[in-house]
């Protein structure tokens, strides 16, 4: 069961992203309205605005944070094609008792894109500070700070050219020594005729480029988002792919081959057009189990791994208040009009749970 | 309706101009001067007017402007200051009808007049303004704007004598052309210089376009007053009002974007479309007369026909949804709010919302999000902090295998998790199992502990043992069980005397020590036992299952065991077995003391030896495939030395789990464990994660000049008076805390202590001290 608090965010258009720290206690929003909001949980657990700022000339389309490691730092894409990096400082203090105002600084500002940037991602941190960014003209740029103490300096370190218009980005999290760095891509082309709309790219550190290992031929829709799973201690690789359903991949990396190139086994392991719309999200949870969507029917939905390959709709949560169940969802999409909630805490009755399997190993 | 297409130009494009019906296009540039028919596909050229035979005149179009009432009249603007009237019903050098040279700098725009047939403004970079009759070789007004230069006039089409102008100077003025002499209103609409306006063919409404940025809508009706304002991502070039579309605005920009955009006034953030058909900057938009129409003109040598169709439309790809999962399981969610059709307006949005009379059916400008925070509620929230309590209460480390499996499998049940406790005693199983087919002696005294179990707890037949064996290994020796070892023996025994629980707090002080074992205790013993021996039947497992020399060892290795979290494993190892070696005997004689439990010896061994490492690791490997790491990884740390034998198992699966389990932890901020983990950890890579960059300077309380050689001497003040605790004055050997911001400190429990009843600092120096 999950109950629903309704966040007054007061941005003036669309929120197009929302991002948690590292910790899961700040997140951040960004929107059209080209502010991005910092906001902190208090101790009775609701969100307080801490800071606010108008971060672009144009639509801010995403918004993630860096690990902590390297401070509190956030990085946003927009519109306006650049993507920036900001940092939270501490301002002088102003008196002995007194913490320091803090408030965020733009430490750079990457202008390499002629279009539209689409999305940004962090890498991972074993990687020390390195900026992924895609646009809508179809490149990936990978920038890295050198030096992680000074966040001013960004060098480009690739351009790959990605053929279509790319619309996110995800970095394979994995700790494996095992796995070289990957990133997969998808694009919101919408032209069947162009073929797949997922490309994974890995990095090789023999011809120190990125190399385009798959292009996920079976997805031809456009893709909206797209989400590796954090992999704590898998061999292979999931990939949640947004389009118009939720697909779920297992990516099973293949490093036996003598020439050193990597090869992929791809397969799907799930699909859910539970929505029955396109779908914009997917988020994983932490240890990489339940994937979370969103999509144009307004329900958040939640799908998670019984055994392996075995996927199942766990929970759906309608955002007006009321309860989804769990078939037959699809005809209650018009039953979401606006609105019109003045309670602040909005019960959403008990989540369905398909007799909540646990994880047994025998 | 037609769809989009083009014409090729011989140079860039700087204007383009519509005749009166629309059909034609005239376009200029510094080397083209054209006129082209408009049909369904193509443009096809009527005159050429920079062709050699027409005239060889170098100066560039920089504006080009049609009669709106003469179809034959034609107005061009050029860099040089000239401005050109040209007649399309002559021929050759006649068409240039007049040429007035009054400009003394660049001529930026000329329009003709909206109603007067024979009427054109100039607007040029020398500031003025020239009104000209056609019909005349000199211009019959001047206007002064006083502004370093004029980049637009446009004819305000609900007033035939009023025209406003804009200049470089962030200023709009409107003129009377009757009155030349003075400007009758100005104000300054922009913070940087103004390229264009463009006044809306329905309303009072004036747009300007400026450097900034920006575009904004003023209404003129009285005192201009701004009524919108667009954000746009470069300086903004030309702005033209959408035909019939009332909130509607094309623009185009003047460098970096070079695709048009129309805007929604209302929704002053994205485009409502976008024609990214142009390779560089757009330079001229014009409507062909209808809202689904128009052309454009670019540097990059092109003249656009653009169906409104055809436009790429940036919110509908835009991502109007956000998700995103925390630790603890809690769900952020932002969503496009759904607009019922009577839209009632939402005064909780905060949406810019003027009257909406002429409603456009569609819902573009009204863009709201709806941000949701879903928490679970209490229920599942256990559920979810079941990954806490395991991090806090496994034990790791510091007593046996069984018994910290058994530690284990208990705190797993408390949290409900039965199969994770069930695998925590299956991993004690399995060896045990192990143990009692293969090695006849332990076998033996197992068999014997069994039997005498049914009895209350033999501590009393066990302990002896020990001794025993300690005492035999003592003599011959070198001293390798010293004093400490024998402390911990008697903990050990202590343990078994006590209870459980009481070892618990003893050994490791762990918070979770009161876990009722009550009938188990028996069983707990045993295992106890087990685990010493089953280590030793490990080691020598890949030798032979049964080999009477090596019993000797087994026999020896409590010991070793016991010692296991004092100094590497690896180095007593050597030192151990050839000593047990030399003096066997002993130790036979005290097996042979239970004579009863060699008779079951004599069936064990003929069964095959079996190793559960494979499905060990295949049991592991399912876990870390699940997500569960935390299980994985706990139980490898608790096989201890044993994991050699999971063969199955790369060492670099070993680390990504180890990884993995402590990037989990650092998101939960449990720091202590993180640091037990990689204390504990057999992997050097993650052994050295803690060992880097851990020098923290303090500075000396006086001088301010960091303590580099000692931390409580410094070396410039040569006095440690500072540097002691603030509170008791005495060295701090220890924990060391101390204020950032006035550097003072002292003992952790006399800071702690202090700090919590005075918030200053306890040196009297005055500074509110912080910790956090």
């Amino acid at each position: 069961m999950f109950e629903a608090q309704e966040i007054n965010a007061e941005h003036k258009d669309l929120i197009h992203d929302v991002a948690y720290d590292f910790y899961g206690q700040r997140m951040a929003t960004c929107s059209s309205d080209q502010y991005v909001k910092v906001w902190d949980q208090n101790a009775e657990g609701k969100w307080i605005l801490t800071s606010s700022w108008k971060a672009h000339s144009g639509s801010v389309w995403k918004v993630t944070w860096a690990h902590p490691e390297f401070g509190q730092v956030l990085a946003t894409c927009s519109f306006d094609r650049t993507a920036a990096v900001w940092e939270e400082v501490v301002g002088e203090t102003p008196g002995p008792s007194e913490r320091g105002i803090r408030h965020w600084v733009r430490k750079t500002n990457l202008v390499d894109s002629r279009t539209s940037v689409t999305d940004v991602k962090f890498g991972p941190k074993s990687q020390g500070l390195q900026l992924a960014t895609c646009s809508a003209e179809g490149i990936v740029r990978i920038y890295e700070a050198p030096d992680v103490m000074n966040l001013t300096q960004w060098t480009l370190q690739h351009e790959v050219p990605c053929k279509l218009p790319c619309s996110c980005i995800s970095w394979n999290p994995s700790l494996s020594k095992n796995h070289p760095q990957m990133l997969a891509v998808g694009s919101d082309d919408a032209n069947p005729i162009n073929g797949g709309k997922v490309f994974i790219y890995e990095y090789s550190e023999n011809s120190r480029r990125w190399i385009k290992l798959e292009t996920l031929n079976s997805v031809l829709d456009p893709v909206h988002d797209i989400a590796f799973a954090p992999n704590l201690g898998r061999s292979f690789h999931i990939l949640a792919v947004a389009t118009k359903d939720v697909r779920i991949f297992n990516i099973t990396p293949d490093n036996s081959d003598p020439s050193g190139v990597t090869k992929l086994d791809v397969q799907t392991v799930a699909q859910f057009d539970d929505h029955g719309c396109t779908v914009w999200r997917v988020c994983w949870n932490v240890i990489g189990t339940v994937l979370a969507s969103s999509g144009d029917d307004g329900t958040v939905r939640m799908f998670k791994m019984n055994y392996v390959n075995s996927w199942k709709s766990v929970a759906i949560m309608k955002g007006d208040g009321s309860l989804a169940p769990n078939d037959g969802s699809k005809n209650l999409s018009n039953a979401l009009t606006s609105i019109s909630q003045t309670a602040r805490y909005i019960k959403l009755g008990s989540i369905i749970t398909p007799k909540e399997r646990e994880a047994s190993w025998h | 309706m037609s769809s989009t297409f083009c014409a090729i130009q011989e140079g860039q494009v700087n204007a383009l101009a519509l005749n009166k019906d629309y059909t034609q296009v005239a376009v200029g540039g510094r080397n083209v001067f054209k006129i082209y028919l408009i049909e369904d596909d193509k443009f096809t050229e009527v005159y050429n007017l920079r062709a050699p035979k027409h005239l060889g005149t170098s100066f560039s179009c920089n504006d080009v402007a049609w009669s709106s009432i003469d179809d034959n009249y034609l107005a061009t603007a050029a860099t040089n200051g000239h401005v050109c009237v040209w007649n399309l019903t002559k021929m050759g050098k006649a068409m240039q009808e007049q040429d007035y040279q009054e400009h003394k700098r660049t001529v930026n725009k000329v329009n003709f007049h909206t109603s007067e047939p024979y009427k054109l403004i100039s607007g040029s970079q020398d500031g003025t303004m020239r009104y000209f009759d056609i019909r005349v070789s000199t211009a019959v007004a001047i206007f002064y704007s006083n502004t370093e230069s004029v980049r637009d006039v446009q004819f305000n089409p609900h007033n035939p004598c009023a025209f406003a102008a804009v200049s470089e100077n962030g200023s709009v003025q409107l003129w009377d052309v009757r009155k030349p002499d003075k400007y009758y209103h100005q104000f300054t609409a922009h913070s940087g210089p103004i390229f264009a306006c463009d006044w809306h063919p329905e309303t009072t409404w004036l747009a300007t376009a400026s450097r900034d940025k920006t575009i904004k809508v003023w209404d003129m009706t009285n005192k201009p007053s701004p009524e919108y304002t667009i954000h746009t991502i470069a300086s903004i070039g030309h702005v033209k009002w959408r035909p019939q579309r009332k909130y509607h605005i094309s623009s185009c920009a003047l460098v970096i974007d070079s695709s048009i955009n129309v805007w929604d006034i209302r929704r002053p953030y994205i485009p409502y479309a976008a024609f990214n058909e142009h390779k560089d900057i757009a330079s001229g938009i014009a409507w062909k007369g209808d809202p689904d129409a128009f052309l454009s003109t670019g540097r990059d040598c092109t003249l656009y026909y653009h169906a409104f169709s055809d436009a790429d439309r940036p919110a509908s790809r835009a991502n109007a949804q956000a998700i995103s999962l925390n630790t603890k399981g809690e769900i952020l969610y932002a969503k496009k709010i759904v607009v019922s059709n009577n839209s009632t307006c939402k005064s909780s949005i905060g949406l810019m919302r003027k009257s909406s009379t002429s409603v456009v059916p569609d819902h573009f400008h009204q863009a709201a999000s709806l941000l949701q925070y879903y928490v679970k509620n209490v229920q599942q929230r256990q559920e979810s902090e079941a990954f806490l309590c395991f991090a806090k209460n496994y034990a790791l480390t510091g007593r046996s295998l069984s018994e910290m499996c058994d530690h284990n499998a208990a705190v797993a049940m408390e949290c409900g998790k039965k199969p994770i406790s069930t695998i925590w005693k299956m991993i004690k199983t399995m060896y045990g199992e192990e143990f009692l087919q293969n090695t006849e002696t332990h076998t033996s005294r197992n068999r014997e502990n069994s039997i005498s179990g049914l009895v209350p707890p033999s501590v009393g037949i066990e302990h002896p043992i020990n001794d025993q064996v300690n005492r035999d290994d003592d003599n011959p020796v070198a001293q390798f069980s010293d004093e400490t070892e024998n402390e911990d023996q008697v903990d050990h025994v202590a343990m078994y005397s006590n209870g459980f629980p009481t070892y618990l707090n003893y050994r490791t002080g762990l918070p979770k020590g009161d876990f009722s074992f009550g009938e188990n205790e028996l069983d707990m013993e045993f295992d106890g036992i087990g685990t010493e021996l089953r280590n030793s039947y490990r080691s020598f497992q890949p030798v032979q299952p049964v080999q009477p020399d090596w019993t000797l060892p087994s026999e020896a290795f409590p010991i070793r065991h016991e010692i296991l979290d004092r100094s590497p494993p690896a180095d007593q190892f050597p030192n151990n077995s050839p000593d047990i070696n030399e003096d066997p005997l002993p130790l036979m004689t005290s097996v042979h003391d239970h004579p009863q439990g060699l008779l079951t010896v004599r069936v064990l061994p003929s069964k095959i030896s079996w190793d559960p490492g494979n499905l060990v690791v295949a049991a592991l490997k399912h876990h870390a495939l699940l997500g569960d790491i935390q299980t994985a990884v706990c139980i490898l740390i608790v096989l201890g030395d044993q994991r050699k034998f999971l063969t199955d198992l790369d060492e670099t699966i070993q680390e990504q789990w180890i990884l993995g389990y402590i990037e989990l932890l650092t998101r939960y901020q449990l720091w202590n464990i993180v640091t037990q983990i990689i204390k504990l950890s057999w992997i050097p890579s993650i052994n050295q994660l803690n060992q880097q960059s851990t020098r923290v300077n303090t500075s000396c309380s006086k001088c301010n000049k960091p303590l580099q050689r000692i931390g409580w001497l410094c070396d410039r003040c040569h006095s440690s008076e500072y540097a002691l605790c603030s509170v008791c004055h005495q060295v701090v050997k220890g924990l060391y805390v101390w204020c950032q911001g006035c550097s003072h400190g002292g003992h952790l429990v006399h800071m702690q202590q202090w700090i919590s009843k005075n918030s200053m600092c306890p040196t009297g120096c005055g500074h509110f001290c912080e910790y956090r």
